[in-house]
């Protein structure tokens, strides 16, 4: 299959000056590369202040910073992380991969693409410049919650950051979904699409549904703050909880557009690494989609302690916890696919299943805390901090290093060292739990969170989780590492199916992936896609 | 086998095109309805 995926693809290669190769480009490929060095540049610069906020809650005491500072590190930690390096990754990994598995020449839109990608750096340089400006950059939680939100000058340039990177994502999904609708081959079905393929089509779709209702949110926040309106302002006649609803009726959604592509991804490597295709492929589509439609009617759940009615905790309680139902059936389906499989444990595979044992403890705190009468207790202490890391570290952080790895052959053309991934994986998967773990016992013991100082009782598990967290940061290391040797000195060169069980268009193309691929629709052949034979 | 030819690409990205716009007039459309709802409050 897939034949006409390399003959012509030499007779226009890439662009040679760096500036047309690079800032001009609109080859899937370079822009995916950029979306992922972005991402992986975000990460250690988010990364950072985590270590100036762990830093900080080494011992009980004012050590380093001032409290005004560290409320900016832990607001900028969490827009850095969320929007610059998870989502970012995700697009990243969709631009590279989504074309070559539908076997589509490019993305739909290639010249949006460029200008998704670049709205980005831009919109973080901008957001990043405001912890140089008098008074400072934004420090009351990622969540911008106004009046807190509004204090400070520097309100106008985190909105319009937040602004252009909305602009970015909603750009990027659209361009996946009209990928994907339009520009398959013929013959790959919607139904024979890799599940990476359709997690990202329903995430696109979930980005333009609630993105815009996040640039609703903090326009209005805008307007309170320069133009005299009162959308949240108590004193004017306005109501702040409001904030609170919109911005929840977008942020649930977000926290699965960060989860549903990982679950695409641990899809497509669980079935390489057992060598059987995956157990009950419609059934994780359709767990995906029940998933994505959940996540609109559960924002409240955010809220429970702000004094909702009797009825609507009670309804976004069971609401929220029907949402283990589609999660448990992929959960079920991944430890099916390894039941009776020929297993292998390259790194992909390790972090594929750390993913779905520490994702799954995420899963279950969230649980406890989708809880009503519980989370009063849980409220705003580290026993959520706890919770979101395992979901968003060990799960989405661990499933887009567990893609670099998978994919990172297909790339560069070189294999990484397996030693080396090894010892990073080992190294990340104890360290993560030694920084997170011990946070929900404090949790539960009721420290706050967002507080630079505390009780001397919460003293223990915060110096061991400080040190997990320094662990786990000096651990990325070994990854930037491991990449750069892969891509610049491996001299061990990857086949075009890099894997052994790898099925899919993908592994038909050489190894690295030429610039251009499938210009001409590549001949589909059932068995050789992933899920070709979906009679079975 | 599927012959493609130029005309069958050209045909896909220009419903690619429209596809992209009314994805894009329903992002406009939630961005501009969650303000005006907010309005009436």
């Amino acid at each position: 299959m897939a034949h006409a995926a390399t003959h012509d693809h030499d007779h226009h290669g890439a662009p040679k000056g760096f500036f047309q190769r690079w800032v001009m480009s609109t080859n899937h490929k370079d822009i995916g590369t950029l979306y992922l060095i972005f991402s992986l540049t975000m990460f250690f610069i988010g990364g950072a202040f985590a270590m100036v906020i762990r830093a900080e809650l080494f011992k009980p005491g004012m050590q380093l910073v001032q409290p005004y500072f560290f409320n900016e590190m832990t607001t900028m930690h969490a827009l850095v992380m969320i929007f610059g390096a998870i989502m970012p990754s995700f697009v990243g990994l969709a631009n590279w991969m989504i074309p070559l598995m539908v076997g589509a020449p490019d993305m739909a839109l290639p010249r949006m693409n460029n200008l998704s990608f670049w709205i980005m750096p831009f919109a973080f340089i901008l957001l990043l410049s405001t912890l140089f400006m008098p008074g400072g950059g934004p420090a009351g939680g990622w969540t911008m919650y106004p009046p807190l939100s509004l204090q400070g000058e520097s309100v106008a340039y985190v909105i319009f950051a937040v602004h252009l990177m909305g602009i970015s994502s909603i750009m990027g999904a659209i361009n996946i979904i009209a990928t994907i609708l339009n520009m398959r081959a013929p013959g790959m079905d919607l139904l024979k699409m890799p599940v990476f393929v359709w997690s990202w089509l329903i995430t696109a779709f979930l980005l333009i549904a609630v993105m815009p209702v996040l640039a609703g949110a903090v326009t209005m926040l805008l307007t309170d703050k320069y133009f005299h309106t009162n959308f949240f302002n108590a004193a004017g006649g306005g109501d702040p909880v409001l904030f609170q609803h919109i911005f929840w009726f977008f942020g649930h959604p977000e926290v699965y557009i960060m989860i549903l592509p990982a679950f695409g991804i641990i899809s497509e490597i669980i079935p390489t690494f057992a060598r059987k295709p995956i157990f009950g492929y419609r059934a994780m589509v359709f767990a995906i989609a029940s998933i994505a439609f959940l996540s609109f009617i559960v924002w409240a759940h955010h809220m429970f302690a702000v004094g909702l009615p009797m009825g609507a905790e009670i309804f976004f309680m069971y609401a929220t916890m029907l949402i283990a139902v589609p999660t448990g059936v992929k959960v079920f389906n991944w430890v099916s696919t390894m039941w009776g499989g020929s297993m292998t444990f390259e790194t992909p595979m390790l972090f594929s299943i750390a993913f779905v044992i520490l994702f799954t403890i995420g899963g279950f705190s969230g649980l406890m805390l989708a809880l009503a009468p519980a989370d009063f207790q849980y409220h705003d202490t580290y026993f959520v901090v706890a919770h979101f890391h395992y979901v968003l570290v060990t799960g989405a952080a661990f499933s887009i290093m567990a893609a670099a790895y998978y994919w990172l052959p297909k790339w560069s053309g070189n294999m990484y060292s397996e030693t080396w991934g090894k010892i990073h994986f080992w190294s990340s998967v104890i360290s993560v739990n030694v920084l997170f773990f011990p946070q929900h016992f404090l949790g539960l013991a009721g420290m706050p969170r967002r507080i630079p100082d505390y009780n001397v009782a919460f003293a223990n598990f915060n110096m061991i989780s400080s040190i997990g967290g320094f662990w786990f940061g000096a651990s990325q290391l070994i990854f930037l590492g491991v990449v750069i040797h892969c891509v610049y000195f491996s001299k061990k060169k990857a086949a075009d199916r890099s894997w052994e069980g790898a099925k899919g268009l993908e592994w038909t193309v050489p190894s690295p992936a030429p610039f251009h691929t499938f210009d001409v629709p590549p001949v589909i052949h059932d068995d050789e896609l992933a899920h070709g034979n979906t009679e079975h | 086998m599927h012959a493609t030819t130029d005309a069958d690409t050209g045909a896909r990205r220009k419903r690619a095109r429209r596809t992209a716009l009314i994805a894009a007039a329903f992002a406009v459309a939630v961005f501009v309805i969650s303000i005006v709802q907010m309005l009436k409050v």
